[in-house]
């Protein structure tokens, strides 16, 4: 059996938006080897790179919201990016786990 | 994702609705998809891979394709026999942990609103209860009232009903005649062997947030075994 386990990031989205802020959600489409946190997880980061919920254990969070606030002030509306060990910067951000993770990163607009 | 698709999300995740939101990948489109329905416009021609995902509540990009697909599925139902000290500690984890709370207690100073607020609390014997709930098999039993009165009832209809975790609040002593009732109303001793009781992993504190603790951390062991 399995619990939905809702982190309720979504209804965080909703008050944010709700409180005139620009919102990005990031969401971990696919993993490969051992990745921390599942594919469904999520996290938002407003234009202040204020952020809520997780991707990783603490690994890629950060560059997570450096790609998000680039997203907003490009004004693009989604990206995939994917994170190695073999990735350079990811190796900086510390995917220390060994796994490898795709994020999806958008707008909500 | 558009505002409206947000908004659409969150609506149907409190009516209780299970749903899935397809996500184009290369241009990030999202869509509300529910079972049985056809996925609309340039999702259509994936409807048996989404389907499939639904089935197995996956989360996934489907193969060769740029598609996402995220299922909801509802929370899991957990109804608890006895509106005590450790029920409100129970309810506390039950949030972060998505599970949906329902209590029963006939006993009125104990099944007030105040004391629980935000949750179902029925106010009845579990007999007249529990034709207000709706259970399956994938439902969860915490009785706590230690008093026969009102759990056994409510663990006869949880066995008759295949609920897939039972437990009971109580010492060795009070298991045991607890168990010598059941089988006395004719329960057969898989079925009585299925009740964990006394409830809860042994963590060793006895406060009541300790013994909530246990108790929703082997709630948590059972639904991943089941």
């Amino acid at each position: 059996m399995k619990n939905s386990f809702d982190e309720k990031i979504l209804d965080e989205a909703q008050d944010w938006i709700n409180a005139n802020q620009k919102v990005v959600l990031a969401t971990v489409i696919q993993t490969w080897g051992s990745s921390p946190r599942q594919v469904g997880s999520r996290m938002i980061v407003n234009e202040k790179g204020d952020f809520s919920g997780s991707v990783s254990g603490g690994c890629v969070e950060s560059a997570v919201v450096s790609e998000c606030l680039s997203l907003i002030k490009d004004n693009k509306p989604c990206k995939k990016i994917e994170f190695k060990v073999s990735n350079e910067s990811a190796w900086e951000v510390g995917l220390a786990c060994g796994g490898e993770i795709a994020v999806y990163i958008e707008q909500i607009h | 994702m558009k505002i409206k698709t947000l908004e659409e999300i969150l609506k149907k995740k409190s009516s209780k609705t299970e749903f899935a939101i397809l996500t184009n990948l290369e241009n990030g489109d999202s869509e509300i998809y529910l079972p049985g329905t056809s996925p609309k416009g340039e999702f259509s021609k994936y409807a048996d891979e989404i389907e499939n995902f639904f089935k197995s509540k996956k989360n996934g990009v489907i193969e060769n394709s740029e598609i996402f697909v995220e299922t909801y599925i509802k929370p899991i139902k957990v109804i608890i026999v006895g509106a005590v000290h450790i029920a409100q500690y129970l309810v506390d984890f039950a949030k972060s942990l998505n599970f949906e709370i329902s209590i029963i207690d006939p006993r009125g100073y104990f099944a007030s609103e105040q004391r629980f607020p935000d949750i179902k609390v029925i106010n009845k014997w579990p007999k007249e209860a529990f034709e207000e709930i709706e259970t399956n098999s994938s439902t969860a039993l915490i009785a706590l009232t230690h008093d026969p009165k009102i759990d056994d009832p409510a663990l006869q209809y949880a066995l008759k009903n295949k609920f897939y975790y039972i437990g009971a609040l109580g010492s060795k002593k009070t298991h045991e005649n607890r168990c010598q009732r059941l089988a006395e109303a004719g329960f057969t001793n898989d079925e009585i062997n299925s009740i964990h009781g006394p409830i809860g992993i042994k963590l060793g504190g006895k406060s009541a947030p300790e013994i909530a603790l246990s108790i929703i951390a082997q709630l948590v062991s059972e639904t991943y075994k089941k």
